[in-house]
């Protein structure tokens, strides 16, 4: 297996660096190459950050060269995942391809059901009923706090503080419940659908909400008092893995890996989508970009997530007995109990199901600020019932673009720190 | 006197009960009690006893693909715990591992480093195929995923669902745990290694 | 509004709802991504997608259209009837997906709120070019180094070139790959699993 790191054929520099300052490595973006003086050294050793490694954020490879303990060569290598979903969602109807946009963030899960549903609905303008506006903002904004509950425990692990991992997953826990609860199923619910959502709120939910609400922020109390003053933890983090605002952008970078470097850009605020506009919350931003920075951003988000939900309870708790799908019966299901008794929702029901609904063509592309960033869904429909092209933005695709840049005189303790902050997730970043 | 075989060994005995059939009980046996000999100590074959041992602490091997590896990752937690099983210890080094626990899908260029990993486990090493797209290609049944890990490494246990429920996962361990306990080989016994 | 004429290579644009769609001319698509960057604001790209439209319009689409309104009866010939598609202009289009951090418009339209974007022209926008089989496009790791994985994405994926790029090698799928699976003419592989003839 030829090494891309450290090939002897150089090609022609393409990408010059945006502007003084830049970490952004010059030959290839994403490839930090070993520097002139090391290359014919026998210090230099090349490891292989496997695809199976012990940090758990799935089959990432990275190709690494090390001197002595500084990296001084990365490149990653990615696909050991790569699920073909844009290809088989193809072959698949509509309403049948929702179970696949979960798999692909599965940490995120609830964020891409909705893209998909949302570029869907766009195409059809299909008018979706406010409360399940409100119940799909609950959600997300739950899977919000789970995943980076998620980040939280599985950083904290490999950086050695392990006892984080355990106390995330004991909220995680608490998350999953609420999800069973509503939905049936813990991770990849299928609860979103095109419309609306697929069943009504079920009884007891907003009681079990509320309690996880009221809880939370003393959670996040005792994560503060784990890491916050932990001196091994501020050594491990504070500094390392800089991005700058500028690299951030260059690079692509959204979600709190740019609000970490300084960049207020949060799409929630600023091309608002779903309610939005009219909730009240915080945006987190912190200037350095180091993986401290991204922490924080994340520590902080868990908290205005909570806000968020506490209010969408608030909301929703009114709004019983109201419609929870769209009542277009082109495209939606029509509720069980009319089969039995009317012939035309028989008929639709048996040509969504069998044929699926057509959405006119058109393409579109829409995005939503999911746990990671900005997750997109470009869609191209003929007017048939099966997509022509599908397309996820996936921001963790984008976020291991900036491992070169980060690892700028790192050490190798310093990688792993990197590469957990970015919050990549593999079936994300493979799809 | 000389030619008067005095040593156990000279009889070609190891033992001196048999030499001295006219001994009482040893002082441990006084002790104890004849009858409660059976019961206060428990007598058991050589393989049963490792057996045993092996159920006891069959560590896994991180080995984490996809969804199904957050699932597994909540059975190491706190709620379903699988230290009680005393599991809880995730090897990285396959060297040290004795259960490779495949969850999530397997796409073709994972195959090799699959197939790698298992080799380099020791035996007596077993595998359990978690979740519907390791038992089986799951929902992608296209140019890229593995239609079911058993056709590169040999399966012990399937356990179905996208992604399975932590208990779902812990019976799927339990059961291995009873049908290695019951003597059932693992599976590159039945099966062959080179499958 | 934003002056699209005044990109390089400027063909046409077309209004979308959450975002206007450009397109420009294939040879001259650095020069136009380095305008859009510069001149319009576009500092992020935010995605490259390219689509294979081999088989587009070879069969009418027919049946119901499902929109919220339903069919118009007074119009039967536009919609509900065999319509074929509007053709492409050629098989591959690339497009990019870029954003200017500034807020305003809704991603998602008909959301409440102003329209008009706050910054001062549109946050987002596509860049779209048209290639056909064997075609090269210029790349814009240059403008953007995010593209760097994106355009190697797509040359795995759909087989399509980009010139100049530092390292355009295959990244899903493993090296030594045979051809490029999400283009039309690639089957979707697995196996046939009993039961499952459907159309």
């Amino acid at each position: 297996m030829t090494s891309i790191a450290s090939s002897p054929a150089r090609r022609p520099i393409v990408a010059e660096p945006q502007y003084d300052g830049s970490r952004i490595p010059s030959r290839v973006p994403t490839i930090l190459d070993v520097p002139e003086e090391l290359r014919s050294s026998e210090d230099v050793l090349q490891v292989n950050f496997g695809p199976n490694h012990p940090s758990t954020h799935g089959v990432l490879r990275l190709i690494v060269d090390l001197h002595g303990e500084e990296v001084v060569g990365v490149s990653a290598v990615i696909g050991y995942l790569h699920t073909g979903f844009e290809k088989s969602m193809e072959s698949k109807t509509y309403w049948k391809c929702v179970t696949y946009p979960e798999r692909i963030d599965y940490v995120g899960y609830q964020n891409n059901e909705l893209v998909y549903v949302l570029a869907v609905e766009q195409l059809l303008g299909l008018e979706v009923p406010a409360k399940a506006t409100w119940m799909r903002m609950l959600l997300c904004e739950l899977n919000r706090i789970h995943s980076h509950l998620v980040f939280l425990g599985t950083s904290a692990l490999e950086l050695g503080a392990i006892s984080m991992f355990w106390y995330c997953f004991r909220e995680r826990e608490t998350i999953l419940d609420l999800f069973e609860l509503v939905t049936g199923q813990r991770m990849h619910t299928r609860y979103f659908q095109v419309g609306g959502l697929a069943e009504d709120i079920p009884q007891g939910f907003f009681a079990e909400c509320r309690k996880f609400v009221e809880w939370m922020p003393h959670a996040l109390d005792d994560y503060r008092g784990i890491l916050d003053r932990n001196q091994i933890w501020l050594e491990r983090t504070k500094g390392i893995g800089v991005l700058s605002a500028e690299d951030a952008i260059a690079l692509g970078q959204t979600g709190p890996n740019l609000r970490a470097s300084g960049v207020d850009w949060d799409l929630r605020r600023d091309q608002t989508y779903l309610a939005y506009d009219q909730v009240d919350f915080q945006v987190p931003v912190y200037p350095n970009g180091d993986v401290y920075d991204r922490y924080r951003v994340r520590m902080e988000e868990m908290a205005e997530s909570t806000k968020i939900v506490r209010q969408c309870l608030d909301k929703l708790e009114r709004m019983e007995g109201l419609p929870w799908i769209a009542d277009d019966r082109k495209v939606v299901l029509p509720p069980r109990e009319e089969l039995h008794t009317s012939m035309e929702s028989l008929i639709h029901h048996f040509k969504i199901v069998t044929e699926g609904f057509r959405v006119p063509a058109g393409e579109i592309y829409v995005a939503v600020e999911s746990p990671r960033g900005e997750a997109g869904c470009y869609l191209v429909s003929d007017g048939g019932p099966k997509p022509w092209r599908i397309h996820f933005r996936a921001p963790s695709f984008v976020a291991l673009e900036a491992t070169a840049t980060c690892l700028h005189r790192a050490l190798v303790a310093d990688l792993i720190a990197v590469v957990g902050s970015l919050d990549a997730v593999m079936g994300d970043t493979d799809r | 006197m000389a030619d008067e075989p005095t040593r156990l060994r000279d009889y070609g005995l190891q033992s001196e009960r048999l030499l001295w059939p006219t001994k009482g009980p040893s002082r441990f046996e006084e002790e104890l009690g004849l009858e409660e000999m059976e019961r206060a100590l428990g007598l058991t074959t050589l393989e049963k006893a490792v057996r045993w041992a092996q159920t006891k602490s069959m560590w896994p091997d991180t080995f984490g693909l996809a969804c199904c590896a957050i699932e597994m990752m909540s059975i190491v937690g706190s709620r379903y715990d699988l230290a009680r099983f005393g599991m809880e210890a995730f090897r990285s080094s396959p060297r040290q591992a004795d259960l490779l626990i495949v969850s999530g899908r397997v796409a073709n260029k994972m195959a090799e480093p699959l197939r790698q990993i298992y080799d380099q486990m020791l035996e007596p090493k077993w595998v359990i195929a978690m979740g519907a797209c390791a038992s089986s290609g799951g929902m992608f049944n296209n140019y890229t995923i593995l239609q079911g890990v058993d056709r590169i490494v040999p399966v012990d246990i399937y356990v179905p669902f996208c992604p399975p429920r932590p208990e779902a996962l812990m019976e799927g361990i339990i059961r291995l745990h009873e049908a290695h306990l019951a003597g059932v080989p693992p599976a590159y016994e039945r099966v062959g290694v080179a499958t | 509004m934003t002056d699209w004429s005044a990109l390089p290579g400027y063909v046409s644009h077309r209004d979308g709802p959450e975002m206007p769609t450009v397109t420009v001319e294939t040879e001259r698509l650095r020069e136009a991504c380095t305008h859009a960057r510069d001149e319009l604001g576009f500092a992020m790209c935010v995605d490259v997608v390219a689509t294979d439209y081999l088989g587009w319009a070879g069969k009418g689409v027919s049946g119901y259209i499902g929109t919220a309104s339903g069919r118009d009866m007074m119009h039967p010939a536009d919609q509900g009837l065999q319509v074929l598609p509007a053709p492409k202009p050629k098989r591959f289009s690339v497009s990019y997906h870029l954003l200017a951090l500034r807020s305003g418009a809704a991603s998602i339209a008909g959301k409440a709120g102003d329209a008009r974007p706050k910054g001062g022209g549109a946050p987002r926008v596509r860049l779209q070019c048209w290639v056909d089989d064997g075609e090269h496009v210029p790349s814009v790791v240059s403008v953007w180094p995010t593209c760097d994985w994106h355009e190697r994405e797509q040359y795995d994926l759909m087989g399509i070139v980009f010139d100049d790029h530092p390292n355009l090698a295959r990244i899903l799928m493993t090296d030594d790959w045979e051809g490029h699976p999400l283009r039309k003419d690639y089957p979707i592989g697995g196996e046939p699993v009993r039961f499952s003839d459907e159309q």
